[in-house]
């Protein structure tokens, strides 16, 4: 049982890193702030999540899982939320200073 | 045997771990290159989602409660540390604000 | 009255997950759990209307599902040697009114896949970053507006 929970973790941790190495590649590569943006707000927050779901089998049940689960929320409200304010300062600041 | 199981996956996700920094640590240096102001805001973003992520891994890798509180904090920290920099940097929002709604 | 109850316990609960149920610290999370209380209640006044949680559900699944769309979109067209973006803006005619529905809307949107909300144009549409302009992403967003409208309890009749 623990060894498919392993596996699990394994896997779920694994694609949580391959969409930051997503999100980085689209960093590097995207041509302009808004294009980024989306590569990192997208990319990024997928790989948070999934790193959590694959952690969560690996921590105290219920109370440890609950405080990941409460960490990724806070994260994801913050992300979306902060995502809109850059998008609108980099929309109306395109050549700045 | 369970001991060693337990080394194995705390191995893999303290690689991971490090793989995520490597990832951060790389489009840190992107984003501070700018030239966008909005990239340099982006950096708050990135370093939110890529420090909690490894900070998880880490804690639950070496079974330190306290470092999952360290995440916990970057969670709230990040979101008030981009904010203040999206108003820091953009000072002319007020005005784009009364433009948008004649 | 409701509310203040609701979100009390709520915060409370909270912080009891956070820090663990230790009785001197539960005095403090007392104060907390008042203090943000109080501060919901004044950014975020009770609404009249009820949430439909059925549809509320539908909504959390949709955002998970379109997440990781959004998640795989970006990722396939990081990795793609051609980089096939189709970048541009479009506006979105939103009927929800300024307000918190419209805020989460807009946050809600901003995971979905290839959009980003950017703020409103001179006609109060939304505008919209695309990272390919040739995505029906219009009627992306009208499904997405249609079922937040009916988690929030149908308020945008009463407008």
């Amino acid at each position: 049982m623990s060894f498919v929970l392993d596996l699990f973790t394994m896997g779920a941790v694994l694609a949580g890193a391959l969409f930051f190495l997503a999100g980085t590649v689209g960093l590097l590569r995207f041509p302009d702030p808004l294009t980024r943006l989306h590569a990192l707000t997208k990319a990024d927050n997928l790989g948070l999540g999934l790193i959590v779901i694959g952690l969560l089998p690996q921590v105290a049940w219920p109370l440890g899982a609950f405080k990941l689960i409460a960490i990724w929320l806070m994260a994801l409200f913050a992300a979306t939320t902060i995502s809109q304010l850059m998008a609108r300062a980099a929309r109306d600041g395109e050549p700045v200073r | 045997m369970r001991w060693g199981e337990r080394m194995e996956i705390a191995d893999f996700l303290l690689t991971v771990a490090v793989f995520v920094l490597a990832m951060v640590a790389l489009g840190l240096v992107r984003i501070l290159r700018g030239p966008a102001a909005a990239d340099q805001m982006m950096a708050a973003q990135l370093f939110g989602t890529g420090g909690i992520a490894a900070l998880l891994l880490l804690g639950v890798a070496t079974e330190a409660d306290a470092v999952i509180d360290v995440a916990l904090v970057l969670a709230l920290l990040a979101a008030f540390a981009s904010v203040a920099f999206v108003q820091g940097a953009a000072p002319a929002d007020e005005d784009i604000k009364e433009k948008n709604h004649p | 009255m409701r509310a203040v109850i609701i979100r009390g316990a709520g915060f409370f609960g909270f912080w009891l997950v956070l820090i663990g149920a230790d009785p001197v610290d539960g005095v403090a999370g007392l104060f907390t759990a008042a203090a943000a209380t109080w501060t919901s209640l004044r950014l975020l006044p009770p609404s009249s209307g009820r949430w439909q949680y059925a549809a509320l559900a539908r909504l959390a699944w949709r955002f998970m599902q379109q997440s990781i769309m959004g998640g795989l979109d970006v990722a396939r067209r990081a990795f793609d040697p051609r980089l096939p973006l189709q970048p541009g803006f479009l506006t979105y005619p939103i009927r929800l009114p300024p307000g918190p529905a419209r805020n989460a809307f807009c946050a809600f949107t901003s995971a979905m896949p290839g959009t980003l909300p950017t703020g409103v144009d001179e006609h109060g549409a939304l505008l919209y970053h695309c990272l390919d302009v040739n995505q029906p992403v219009v009627a992306q967003l009208t499904v997405d507006e249609e079922l937040l409208t009916r988690a929030l309890g149908g308020t945008d009749g009463d407008r």
